[in-house]
């Protein structure tokens, strides 16, 4: 009990530090800008450019980062006056987020934004002065308490701490609810204590996540399974980070057999384009296992022809350094020769269970080589 | 044999018109109230113009019966200041149809004065009521009639006649009518508006039947510089009109009677002596060049008759056969007709064709037509296949016509006088702007004059933007010889310019506050209909309101351009008074400081410079 305890304070003394390191470097900001226009003179800051041209690969730390440009935001520009103030607004909304560690979907930043006379004009502009303040401050919007709406989720032998306010210490086995635990700010923030699983697979439907619960792949596999329900979010990636990095788990990921299957392997792995401002978002030993091309035909799966748009995003992700060698490479050519593709459904073919019972032991296997 | 009495009605000028009336623009009662108010108006401007005097122009329709509905009569009466109608010419001018004294090659709002007579013709029929006109010519009596115009015989019917003192001169014209002021009334209320826009030096003021009252009070005390009678351009004449000149160009042989030899003796210098045929030929050689024309004639006559002044009172010069070389004369005395040969070599035989074979071309161009010098009209007779002296009256109806063509064509005729004109001139028309619109910004320009089928004409054009000007998008006033053109805008040639012209282009997008007074002046308007209501688009005064709004629209554009640089910085400034007080709430916040930073002072300094 007691040890408990200790434990429950030293998470909590944890959550307290970062909260308190965020605090600060928030208040340095917003001091800086207070001193400008103090001294009778317009603020402003560099950002790091986020345009195209700035987005580099870096091969050692295996993800997109941001180059060295800076783009120069003022408040003397009137065409950047109002977003200047937007970000402005947001870290002073942030501020109070942290400060009373609430949080706060994207679509709820876009709502308060209405009570200070900050007019957004809908939520992809509110969404994108939320990405300004993460490559401002280089932290993601979740270490402000800004999450997006949650629509992944988990299941498996996983205990965990929670840390966030009225639920210190509080623990939980992730296996107790057979359709599984939504992934969201209290779950990533919370300290992962224990595992029987050897294994964390995850999946990009919800369907198969059903499935391979109720087929108990998590205990004929030890495993944790989770649904990244397309493309993974943020808290998600998060999540599959630490647990590789924290639980030392390997992490597997099943998606569809086409190219944008691939892609949210490859997401997963080193990260996306769109988030080249952040780090720790990545899990580069993560390893996709399938629907891959030549399963298609070595498993004779059922198939759909590839639309044009399928093709042309293989072709744009041809040029995509992290595409020129090894599986990456070698699938994408098969995918553009046979110019089908198949889905994780496929399976269902061969009968329901023919995806847990042959299929992802001979992937879980060839996991191990790759 | 049977005769079949045919009969042949002759109908009056008046009968015409009364026939004729909706091309005159009395079709219907509303028409015809607009109709009558223009002609009464324009002629009492026109009439105040000619003598240079600074126009007062009183207008009242009053209705006879106000109870009752529209139509009805009305009695319209128009009072100036001008230099009245002599009493003797009041009923002929009033009374009769085709009888004015508007004349001549020069720019007038209307043409004889047809149109008033029209409306007075159009009152008494639908009414069966008099005119009455009040008219002081000298400022201290005035003689007052009432008129009925007998239209078979297009006679005028003095029905009233009295004298008057009084201590103003000029015209009152008072018709009873058949209108409809309640359909007519907008139209009539703007013709007056715009009436006094185009003539800023004019007071005008209008009782309406509804007892409103309307006064436009004088802008301007100068009056534009009056037109001028000119020649004809080359340009625009015809054959028909050719002639006609042509037998202006000839002259007569003069008749030889006593009056006559009289002059000719004195011309010479010998009223006293009575000298022989040779002597009088001798004299006559010394003394040619002082003597006139008509005493050449005579002279060269004698050469050939071999007469002195004695014989010469005894005959009646009969022929002259050019082609025949041969004079013909009767000789009172034995009573018979004579004919003699004429030497053709002679220089007294050139003398007598010249006379009756008219100018020769060059001549005839020079002195006929406006602006032609005599190395154009060298020029022109070669162009044309004329020898220069060849003279007009030997011309055949072949060349007359080749005559006629080639002054079309002929490239080199220098472009229309333009002192026939009467533009309103650029400060009189800005003033009348002004005074209209209150704007924040105004251009105006009158453009050189130019020509189109020989008729010269002037535009001159005003921009303004703003002010009082309350309406959206371009609104256009169009004048044709300071007269508002009201009826038919869609078709207008100044219209179809104006909506040609791209005006984002000159900064004045979406719906501007924009007014644009177009007036074209010219001896001839084109227009497209009888109504006069709409200008046809001639390629020629297309190109000149092109240009003219092109201009007036860049000197616009320079003024949006300000205009918006001021904007702008309104904007600015708008903006950082809304933005930074908020960054300055957020910072502090952040910055976990309890005051807000001094950031009035960049919203000072940002404040925008007002230049205007």
């Amino acid at each position: 009990m007691s040890k408990k305890s200790d434990k429950a304070k030293a998470l909590s003394k944890k959550a307290q530090e970062k909260q308190k390191n965020i605090l600060e470097m928030l208040k340095t900001h917003g001091a800086k800008i207070y001193d400008d226009l103090d001294n009778g003179q317009f603020p402003k800051f560099s950002i790091p450019s986020r345009s195209v041209n700035n987005i580099v690969y870096d091969k050692k730390i295996r993800q997109y980062i941001l180059g060295n440009a800076t783009s120069l935001r003022s408040s003397k520009n009137t065409s950047q006056l109002r977003s200047f103030t937007q970000l402005m607004w947001l870290a002073f909304f942030a501020n109070r987020l942290t400060q009373e560690k609430k949080s706060s979907t994207l679509r709820d930043i876009y709502y308060s934004s209405q009570a200070f006379a900050i007019d957004f004009e809908d939520q992809a502009e509110s969404d994108n002065i939320i990405v300004d303040l993460e490559a401002v401050t280089s932290r993601p919007r979740e270490d402000f308490h800004i999450f997006p709406e949650e629509r992944s989720s988990i299941f498996g032998d996983l205990n965990i701490e929670y840390t966030i306010p009225g639920y210190e210490g509080k623990s939980m086995n992730l296996s107790n609810h057979p359709d599984g635990y939504a992934i969201g700010p209290s779950l990533t923030t919370a300290e992962l204590v224990d595992t029987s699983a050897e294994i964390v697979i995850a999946i990009e439907k919800g369907g198969l996540f059903t499935r391979f619960v109720e087929e108990q792949v998590d205990k004929k596999f030890k495993s944790i399974i989770i649904n990244t329900g397309g493309q993974a979010p943020r808290s998600t990636r998060t999540l599959l980070k630490r647990l590789h990095d924290e639980m030392k788990l390997p992490i597997i990921i099943l998606t569809d057999g086409d190219v944008y299957g691939e892609h949210i392997a490859m997401v997963i792995k080193s990260g996306s384009a769109n988030a080249a401002h952040l780090r720790e978002l990545t899990v580069p030993d993560a390893k996709w296992v399938g629907v891959w091309a030549t399963d298609i035909e070595k498993y004779k799966l059922p198939t759909i022809p590839m639309t044009e748009s399928d093709v042309k995003r293989c072709y744009d992700l041809q040029k995509d350094p992290r595409y020129q060698d090894g599986i990456w490479k070698k699938e994408l050519d098969v995918f553009l020769r046979i110019k089908r593709k198949a889905e994780l459904e496929a399976f269902s073919k061969y009968g329901l269970t023919n995806i847990t019972d042959k299929y992802l032991p001979q992937k879980l296997e060839l996991a191990k080589s790759l | 044999m049977s005769t079949i009495k045919e009969k042949f009605n002759q109908i009056s000028p008046s009968e015409f018109f009364y026939r004729n009336r909706d091309m005159a623009g009395f079709s219907n009662p509303t028409r015809s109230l607009y109709t009558a108010v223009r002609e009464f108006v324009e002629n009492g401007l026109d009439a105040c113009d000619q003598k240079g005097i600074l126009p007062d122009i009183h207008l009242s329709i009053k209705a006879v019966d106000p109870e009752k509905p529209d139509p009805k009569q009305y009695i319209l009466t128009v009072k100036d200041n001008g230099p009245g109608i002599e009493s003797k010419h009041v009923p002929l001018a009033f009374g009769t149809v085709l009888y004015g004294s508007k004349f001549g090659l020069k720019q007038a709002r209307g043409m004889f004065g047809l149109g008033a007579t029209m409306a007075i013709l159009y009152g008494q029929i639908t009414t069966n009521k008099p005119v009455t006109v009040k008219s002081s010519t000298d400022g201290k009596t005035s003689d007052e009639y009432e008129l009925l115009l007998d239209i078979q015989k297009n006679k005028p019917v003095i029905l009233k006649h009295k004298t008057k003192d009084v201590s103003k001169q000029g015209l009152s014209v008072s018709i009873c009518l058949e209108g409809d002021y309640s359909k007519a009334g907008s139209k009539i209320r703007d013709y007056v508006s715009q009436t006094s826009l185009i003539t800023p030096y004019a007071s005008i003021t209008f009782d309406d039947p509804k007892g409103e009252k309307y006064h436009y009070s004088r802008m301007i005390k100068t009056m534009p510089k009056p037109p001028t009678i000119i020649r004809p351009h080359p340009y625009g004449i015809d054959v028909e009109t050719i002639r006609r000149m042509m037998i202006e160009s000839q002259f007569e042989i003069p008749t030889i009677d006593d009056k006559m030899i009289e002059k000719v003796r004195k011309d010479l210098g010998l009223s006293k002596k009575n000298l022989g045929f040779t002597a009088i030929m001798a004299k006559a050689k010394k003394k040619w060049k002082n003597l006139s024309r008509q005493v050449r004639v005579v002279i060269a006559l004698m050469s050939f008759l071999k007469m002195d002044f004695d014989k010469l009172s005894k005959i009646r010069i009969e022929d002259l056969d050019v082609p025949n070389k041969q004079l013909v004369y009767w000789d009172f005395g034995d009573s018979t007709s004579k004919t003699i040969d004429m030497d053709p070599e002679s220089q007294y035989y050139r003398q007598l064709t010249n006379t009756v074979q008219g100018e020769t071309l060059t001549a005839f161009l020079t002195k006929r037509f406006q602006r032609v010098g005599p190395t154009t009209a060298v020029k022109f007779a070669q162009f044309a296949g004329f020898k220069p002296e060849k003279r007009m009256g030997t011309m055949t109806n072949v060349e007359l016509a080749k005559l006629s063509d080639s002054l079309q064509k002929f490239d080199d005729f220098m472009t229309p006088d333009p002192s026939c004109l009467a533009p309103l001139g650029e400060e009189p028309l800005e003033k009348g702007i002004r005074k209209f619109f209150n704007p924040d910004f105004l251009t105006v320009i009158q453009r050189t004059a130019s020509a189109y089928s020989g008729f010269p004409f002037v535009i001159e054009m005003g921009i303004a933007y703003g002010g009082d000007i309350t309406s959206r998008g371009i609104k256009v006033y169009r004048f044709a010889n300071r007269i508002p053109l009201l009826y038919d805008e869609g078709s207008d040639v100044v219209l179809k310019v104006i909506n040609d012209i791209d005006w984002s282009r000159y900064k004045a997008k979406g719906d501007p506050p924009l007014v644009i007074v177009s007036h074209i002046c010219s001896t001839r308007i084109p227009y497209k209909t009888a109504g006069k209501e709409n200008v046809a688009d001639r390629q020629e005064i297309e190109k000149e309101l092109r240009l003219t709004i092109q201009f007036l629209a860049r000197k616009l554009s320079v003024f949006m351009n300000k205009r918006g640089q001021a904007e702008a910085a309104r904007k600015r400034a708008n903006l950082y008074a809304k933005y930074v007080p908020l960054i300055a709430q957020f910072c502090t916040e952040l910055a976990g400081k309890k005051k807000e930073p001094q950031y009035q002072k960049i919203l000072q300094e940002e404040k925008p410079i007002e230049n205007e």
